[in-house]
């Protein structure tokens, strides 16, 4: 994990307290370092790749959470599978009315996000997406952007409630 | 102007898919996506189409506000686009923001306006062409315009309430739910910051997609008609103002009463109700 974020809290201070996974915090510097039309082009590239991210034939899941939210346009399925070494892999599937920042999204927490455990997802603080998408991108009706974050932290949330309830029962 | 129209007043307005596919190349035309979903151009777009972003490139980006007539007539000219130039506006929403824009146009005096029926969505349900290739168009040099058309078309807070005071007819194109006061939200979109859910006293509620077919295509006059003349009490010669949220959705219902029905004194208020929730000393009304 890296720690080299810093973000201003109520009383304008700066807050030292971010802490990302390393294949999330390659994908955040990489787009800090674009200039706009690349960073664009690279979160559109990213987006066309998020049916990527799809559950492949076969794959079995520790949780599976498909729903449709007042939150986003369309519905938005996580599928969550932890290995034997406690690290988590997620897929994702979009309806076709999720927008393409939201898309973009999904496809970077993905890959960014693979192979940590589900604590440190659930850790994860949200303060990296405008770093990536840029501030003049996210806007009121962009916020679905956050949504797939919640969505993922949700879902492990879930993980682990059950881990702990099963180690006390 | 007839209340029981067989035909659109200005079907001129309006050009089909069909149509667009074979003049996509004709001179004077410029074809303008315009869309909700910030990216989606980048995504894809109509061959030759250019892009117009609602905030980025209509909004001030300090003043809740236009830009000035100063950044229109650049906006324009990088564009390639003169006063002679018919604009073509299309995009995602069933033309929610092709129709702001459209509406925004003509603040400015633009008069050469169409919307292509059905929008981004028919267009692609049908396969026809798409590129990612960015368009470019020689540089042409709009003059500044004259003036802006907001008494014309754009009503602000105080003549909302002038409207709802003197009952004139008030439309409220949003949900339902909203309207009634039940959420502050459209359904399936985030708040967008109002402390107060309702409508304006007197408003009628008529969602805006009461005037869309399933294909985002515009209902036929006579259904049109029906809905606003009888449904609404909108009338000739009588001024209506319509409202929404930010003006966007209440932009396409604008362009259906001036332009599928033909009246001239419809008015947009695009303050709408992020503005007249929170306005202090507005009086609101809940329920159906």
């Amino acid at each position: 994990m890296s720690k080299d974020c810093g973000k201003l809290d109520e009383a304008g201070n700066t807050a030292l307290h971010s802490d990302y996974p390393d294949k999330l915090n390659n994908i955040i510097h990489l787009f800090e370092t674009l200039p706009e039309d690349e960073r664009r082009e690279t979160i559109v590239s990213y987006a066309e790749n998020a049916k990527k991210q799809e559950p492949r034939k076969d794959e079995q899941f520790d949780l599976v959470d498909v729903r449709k939210d007042e939150e986003c346009m369309d519905t938005v399925g996580v599928y969550l599978q932890v290995d034997e070494n406690g690290k988590a892999h997620i897929r994702m599937t979009l309806g076709p009315e999720v927008q393409t920042l939201t898309r973009a999204m999904t496809a970077i927490l993905c890959k960014g996000l693979e192979g940590c455990t589900p604590q440190e997802i659930l850790d994860l603080p949200s303060d990296f997406v405008t770093r990536i998408v840029g501030a003049e991108l996210v806007r009121i009706r962009s916020q679905t952007i956050y949504y797939v974050l919640t969505r993922i932290k949700g879902i492990c949330k879930v993980y682990l409630d059950r881990q702990r309830m099963a180690e006390v029962a | 102007m007839a209340t029981n129209p067989t035909q659109y007043a200005h079907p001129d307005a309006l050009v089909e898919t069909d149509w667009l596919e074979k003049h996509l190349k004709d001179e004077g035309i410029r074809i303008v996506e315009s869309n909700e979903d910030v990216l989606l151009y980048d995504t894809g777009h109509i061959p030759g189409a250019v892009h117009i972003d609602w905030r980025a490139d209509l909004q001030d980006p300090v003043i809740r506000d236009y830009i000035t007539p100063e950044k229109f007539a650049e906006l324009c000219s990088k564009n390639g686009i003169t006063p002679d130039t018919t604009c073509i506006f299309y995009g995602d929403k069933a033309n929610w923001w092709a129709c702001y824009a459209l509406w925004a146009f003509r603040l400015f005096g633009h008069g050469k306006v169409k919307i292509l029926n059905g929008g981004r969505d028919k267009w692609k349900a049908e396969g026809r062409p798409m590129t990612k290739e960015r368009s470019t168009y020689p540089r042409a040099n709009y003059p500044l315009p004259k003036k802006r058309f907001d008494k014309e078309i754009r009503a602000f807070a105080d003549e909302a309430l002038a409207q709802s005071k003197a009952k004139k007819p008030l439309i409220d194109v949003r949900s339902p739910g909203e309207f009634k006061g039940e959420v502050t939200h459209m359904p399936e979109y985030p708040q967008e910051g109002v402390l107060r859910g309702g409508h304006i006293p007197g408003a009628k509620s008529m969602p805006w997609k009461t005037a869309t077919n399933e294909d985002n295509t515009f209902k036929s006059a006579p259904e049109l008609a029906k809905i606003y003349f009888d449904q609404c009490g909108v009338k000739p010669g009588t001024d209506t103002v319509v409202y929404c949220r930010i003006g966007e959705r209440s932009s396409h219902t604008w362009f259906v009463l001036t332009y599928l029905l033909g009246l001239d004194n419809v008015r947009n208020y695009d303050g709408s109700w992020t503005e007249w929730g929170n306005k202090v000393g507005a009086p609101i009304e809940k329920g159906a």
